[in-house]
This record gives structure tokens, sequence and C-alpha cells, in this order.
């Protein structure tokens, strides 16, 4: 039993935090009002200043296992979501072996089950080892709850395959997520082309490789019937390609933008800062403007953040040899409010509604919210404290962040999930 | 105010060139005594790291720090095993634990001699990085462009060619415009980037370029290796659209301009034989000039640095301390 006094509730609905207390039973929220009685045996906190949200899901992670294991593990990876807030994953499929049947599924979801304290959710191969040509034996993963298909690292190269596919699949439900390049034009790396790129003497990716796959994707998911998620948008042509779509109203299509493409743009790379390489590739300071734009406006569903470990070793290479990405679980709820909410440029409402309800909806979940009768799913934030991301802090197996060593205003206090308090930060 | 090292030439001052290109003047006076050698490094190690192959360039260093009286020792690369960057990590390591003064980095990475700098307490010569930078080509070849116009303030350089891959077109401009010299480019429209510097003007029309009246054609060298892609149709139709033919070296020689070229030069594609003996080609001179250059760069450098990582691994290479947010 746990009474959290005088705390502010944030919802999806609302912009505005309603100020309450909220009395947790056996994993359940019982009652929310003001100056509720303290029930004997029940543990008291005082989380005035405090926001109470529900915990957040993050429809796009790469735990790397199986094996990459150096890099990521279901059990490090989830530490690192709850470390962030984040009480439910989704995990792309290009592990090795990539993710393209029952069988891997099956072992990945049956380790997390033992090696995680939060749901781990998996989606599939579109293709079988996610070589764009045969496709994967989608059905069987159906069978085990998957319903995001993806090929995620790599696009579905030959739009025959993809469409055919889409046309398979969307009889079992589910649905298709992409990653958008055109690989002949964009190169192995991941540097927008533009002022940057050729300052550095680096081959730049431009954003119409992005730009393409979105629309064709687009158009493939109508022409089936298809539901498609396109993921990690970088550009601003790829904003207004979607929000085109989504203005037809003849297709069903939802979007996601990663905190590092909303806050960071090519020139942050400086003197070819590795933990600034990532895929899709930082792009201008007007691409960030649309991407923000996009969410607020609800071009883009969901935030999601592509958290993609790799080891020390592997980054400290110079700029064309590291591998692309940054992790993103620790850093995300943080980075969202010093960046976003503390200085106004969106609230609290919006942070829940697109980084905990819709990836809950896309993936078919229950939404979380602090409402009385619903399971304790939340976390209490301090938007006083703040919180230094040192490698000690981190719970990813990796820290190959741009926010390595910085403090960032606002600090997860508290997760919690049902009848076990997740984490708690004095 | 020497350095530890040279990466590049955006992050040099004007007075740091000027003085590069007066000591070289000075060193190259040495050229014409019977005893070519002073003991200005006496004792110093220079070690030739070259991962990709040259000749003018890796001769030039050398002969540079011999002249200086320093120790040459040539790093013995297996280009097979030499393709990741793990393995460029190793050797990094090993220099380190050498203690040698010098290093001359080529790497097809840009920014790879950038790191090795972090990394040591070597002064570190970037001898060409990728499409990057290669600081040691633009001084050698502003050096020579002042042999000719002692005050290049104005004066109009053209560079022709393959710009989009050129780390000598990004040096060489960049060091020119420092000098206040005019430059522009000309060449396909798939080798000239479009988001280039906003103040070199760009051609894709010989013709349109000559009207812009330059000075000194700098005729970049086409690298055909790279041609894994389609940036033009054939080196025939190069020449013929952006190379210097019989009939333009005609014209170029009756407006009297100078032509140049880093080397090594593909005849019939960027130039025509005749032009190997135009009596304003300065091809050879840069070589040359290549020299004294290099030896300034050696001589105004100061190795020893303090050695920065202590933890292995622990920190991706980062410039400075200070990430920058947005």
């Amino acid at each position: 039993m746990l009474l959290l006094q005088n705390t502010r509730i944030a919802s999806e609905n609302s912009p505005v935090l309603l100020e309450s207390d909220v009395l947790i039973v056996e994993g359940k929220i019982q009652d929310i009002g003001s100056s509720l009685a303290i029930p004997e045996g029940a543990r008291v906190i005082d989380a005035r200043g405090r926001v109470l949200m529900p915990a957040m899901f993050d429809a796009h992670v790469h735990f790397r296992a199986p094996g990459f294991e150096n890099k990521e593990t279901i059990t490090t990876g989830s530490e690192a979501a709850i470390n962030g807030g984040v009480t439910g994953v989704v995990m792309m499929p290009n592990t090795r072996p990539a993710l393209d049947s029952a069988t891997a599924v099956d072992t990945v979801l049956e380790n997390a089950t033992h090696r995680s304290r939060i749901p781990v959710y998996t989606s599939g191969c579109v293709t079988k080892n996610r070589e764009g040509k045969e496709l994967a034996e989608i059905e069987g993963m159906r069978g085990l709850g998957v319903k995001m298909l993806t090929d995620d690292g790599d696009t579905t190269a030959d739009p025959a395959v993809l469409l055919r596919a889409m046309q398979y699949a969307t009889e079992f439900g589910m649905f298709f997520a992409s990653h958008c390049e055109v690989s002949e034009l964009a190169g192995p790396r991941a540097l927008n082309e533009g002022v940057m790129s050729y300052r550095l003497g680096i081959k730049g990716s431009p954003a119409c490789a992005e730009e393409i796959i979105i629309d064709r994707d687009i158009r493939l998911a109508r022409a089936a019937g298809a539901h498609v998620h396109i993921q990690h948008v970088s550009s601003k042509l790829g904003m207004e390609t979607i929000r085109w779509w989504k203005s037809r109203g003849d297709v069903k299509v939802t979007a996601e933008v990663t905190p590092h493409h909303l806050l960071f743009i090519d020139e942050h790379i400086g003197d070819y800062d590795t933990n600034y390489k990532m895929n899709p590739p930082l792009r201008t300071q007007a691409d960030c403007d649309a991407l923000l734009e996009g969410l607020i406006e609800g071009v883009f569903d969901l935030i999601a953040t592509d958290h993609a470990p790799h080891t020390p070793f592997e980054k400290a290479q110079d700029f064309i040899s590291a591998p692309n990405g940054i992790t993103g679980l620790d850093t995300a709820l943080v980075s969202l409010h010093h960046f976003f909410v503390e200085p106004g440029k969106f609230g609290w409402d919006l942070v829940v509604k697109r980084y905990s309800a819709e990836p809950r909806r896309l993936m078919g979940l229950p939404v979380a919210a602090i409402e009385v009768g619903q399971e304790a799913n939340c976390v209490l934030f301090d938007t006083a404290a703040e919180t230094t991301f040192t490698r000690e802090f981190m719970k990813s197996k990796s820290q190959n962040t741009p926010f390595i060593d910085q403090t960032l205003k606002g600090r997860v206090d508290l997760v919690i999930l049902g009848t076990e308090i997740l984490l708690e930060r004095e | 105010m020497a350095r530890k090292d040279l990466l590049d030439i955006a992050s040099l001052h004007r007075e740091e060139i000027e003085f590069l290109l007066d000591q070289s003047t000075s060193f190259k006076k040495l050229f014409t005594r019977s005893v070519k050698k002073i003991p200005a490094l006496e004792g110093k190690s220079v070690l030739m790291l070259f991962y990709e192959a040259s000749t003018r360039t890796h001769s030039s260093f050398e002969v540079a720090a011999k002249r200086l009286s320093a120790e040459v020792t040539n790093f013995n690369i297996d280009h097979s095993s030499i393709t990741k960057g793990e393995s460029v990590r190793e050797t990094i390591e090993t220099l380190q634990a050498m203690r040698t003064d010098y290093i001359v980095v080529r790497h097809g990475h840009s920014g790879l001699p950038g790191m090795i700098a972090r990394q040591t307490t070597a002064s570190v010569i970037n001898a060409g990085d990728g499409a990057h930078a290669h600081p040691t080509q633009a001084l050698l070849d502003a050096f020579t462009i002042k042999e000719k116009f002692p005050d290049p303030r104005g004066k109009r350089v053209l560079i022709i060619g393959d710009i989009l891959h050129s780390r000598v077109a990004r040096s060489t401009s960049t060091l020119l415009q420092k000098l206040g010299v005019e430059v522009a480019y000309l060449g396909p429209g798939s080798l000239v980037p479009k988001y280039g510097p906003a103040t070199i003007p760009r051609f894709t029309d010989y013709e349109a370029a000559m009207a812009w009246a330059p000075d000194v054609v700098y005729l970049l060298r086409v690298q055909l290796e790279r041609q894994d892609v389609q940036f033009f149709p054939s080196v025939r139709e190069y020449h013929r659209v952006y190379g210097i033919t019989n009939t333009r070296l005609a014209e170029i020689s009756d407006r009297g301009l100078y032509i140049m070229h880093p080397g090594p030069v593909n005849r019939g594609v960027e130039l025509c034989d005749a032009v190997m003996d135009y009596e304003r080609s300065l091809i050879t001179n840069q070589v040359e000039n290549g020299i004294s250059v290099r030896m300034a760069v050696l001589d105004w450098l100061t190795p020893g640095g303090e050695f920065p990582r202590q933890e292995a691994y622990a920190t991706p290479q980062r410039a400075s301390s200070t990430v920058i947010m947005p």
C-alpha cells in the first residue's frame, strides 16, 4: 500500500497537472483525491512538486541479444529502460540470428520472462535473415504475439517483396515498421549530405534517400490495405510527406520521431564525434524545427528512442569505422523535460500521449493512465532535481550518447509497475 | 606560436600561414648549397604512417625530415589487415609506446589523423585524410603561387575537376582564401557539390569559368579509382568538356595563365601532353616546393603534448571535453 501525497498528475488528455494524492493498493490505483486519509500500514511518500505520470513505452529499441551481448543484453537493456522511466519496450529484430522465425522469437521472449523486470515485446523480420528476398515465417511469429514486422537497420529494398509481405501479413492483423533509406543513395557513413559533410570530407547521405522510401512504403501500404509505421524520421520533407498522406485519410500510417533527431543537428558532430553518428543521420536546424512541429501537430504519433548500444571500443574508432547509433533509454525522459517541457515548448500531456499512450496503442496494449481502477504503471518525476548521466548512472551496458557526463534538469525518482517498485531514487 | 599538430588548414591563422611560407623560403635557399642538411631535428624521430599509396608526398616528407637530420622510420602496413578502425587503434597504442616525435599519416578515412593526434604525444602531420584535408599540399600550392605573385591578394585561381572527393581542393581553396586569393570551382555537376562554401563560385561550363578571368588554372587529378560510381560518362568526354585540350592550352598560353596540378597527372584526361612542356606550368615547381614547405612544418611543430588518455577506450574520440549540446 502506497500513498503519494500532493503529487501533480499528468495525463494525455489535459495540459493541466492535477494536484492530488494517489493511493495504490495491491498494484492498483485505488483512490485519487485531495488529502486522502492515510490507511493503516500504508507507506507515505511526500510527492509535493513532483509529477506523477503513466510510465513510458518505447516501441523502438535494440537489445542486441542474441548475438551481440557485448553491447547489450535483455537484462541491461530493460534496466536502462526502468532507469529512464520506461516500463515496456519493443525490440527490433536485427539480432544474430535475426528474429525471423517463431523459434528465434520464442527464445527471446522466453529469455525476457526470466531476465527482465518489465514486459519486453519483439518485432519480427519481414524477410528471412533481413536479406530482403524471401518472406520470413510471419504467421508463426504472430502466434507468439508479434505484431510489428520490420527489417529495421535496413529497408526492405525490393518493393515487390514488401508489397507481397504486406498483402500476406495484413490478413493476420500485423503491421509494418519501415526503416526508410535507399541504400544506394545513402551510403554507409550516416552523415547528412550538406555543408558539414563537405567540411568533414565524408560522403553524405541526402535526405531524399529517406523521403523516397517514406513515400514508397506508404504507397505500398495503401495498395495492400496495410498499416505502415514510419520509423525514426529525420527530415523536414519526410515529415511533410507523412503529413500529406495522413491528410488524405485513405491509408493507415503512423510515424515516430526520436529525441535525438529533435535535439541534435549535423553540426554537433563537430570534430568527428562518433556519439553523434547515427542512421538516419542528424540533419539541419530546419529539419529539427520541422520535426518538432510535426510532433506537436501529431504527424508523429509517438516518440521512440531507437536505443542503439555499441561498445566503447567500437565507438572509439574513427568516425567512418564507428558503427551507427546512440543509446536513449536512460536519457530520453529527462532530456524531453530539460529541452522541451521546462522551456515550455510542449507540455507533459504531449509526453504522456506520444511516449506512453500511443506506443501502447500501436502495439495493441492497454494504455497506462493515472486513474482509479488502473494498474499502477507510473513514474514519479522530480522537475526541480537534476540528473547527471555518468557512466555509473547508466544502466545500459553501453554509454554511447552525447549526454554522457552531462547534467540535465529533471529526475526519474520512482518507477512502479503493479505491485513492484522497480526503481526508487533517494 | 608553435602547435603540436598540423591536421588541417581551417584551424590555421593567417599569421601562422605566413610564418610557414616565410620559413619555407628560407629552407628553399638551402637547396642550392652543396650540403643541404641542417641539424634542426637531430635526435628526433619521424614515423611515416601511410595507409594509402603515395609516392610524391611520402618521399617529399622523407626528404624533408632527413634534411633536418631527423631519423625516419617507415611503418610497414599490411594493407590487407588494415581495413578496420580496430587495427588503427592498436597501431596508435604501439606508436605511443614507441614515443616517436612526429607521425606523418595518410589514411583514406577523414578525421583519422586527428584521432591519432588526440591519442599520442607525437606531433601528427596530416598527409591527406579521405576527402577532408591535405594541409601541406595547400601550403606548397600557396608557396608556389606566391613565388609568381608575391602579393596574391585579388588573384584568381580556378580549380577544375573532382571537388567532391578532393582534399586538395578543400585545403588549397581554404588557404588561398585566407591569403585573399579568389577561388572558383569548375567541374561536372556530379563532382562539384552545391553545398561547398558560398564564397566560392561554381561553374559547370568551361567557357563561363574562363570568362571569370582566372590567373591560375589548378587541375585536380581525376580519381579514376573512385569511378565505381559513375560521376561522368567517360574519361574521353571528361577531357573534352573539362580537360585542358590542345586548343584550350593555346588560349591559356595566349592569356598567360599558370597551370598547376597536385599530381600524379592522368595524361589525356585532365590535360593533354603538351601541358607538361608549357612554360607556365608550375607542376614541377609544386613538387620541389613541397620539400621546403614540409621542412618548415616539421621545424615549426612542437612534439611532446600531454598524453591525454588514461583509461582504455573509456571515451569515444572527442575534440574537447566540452560537448556541444543544443
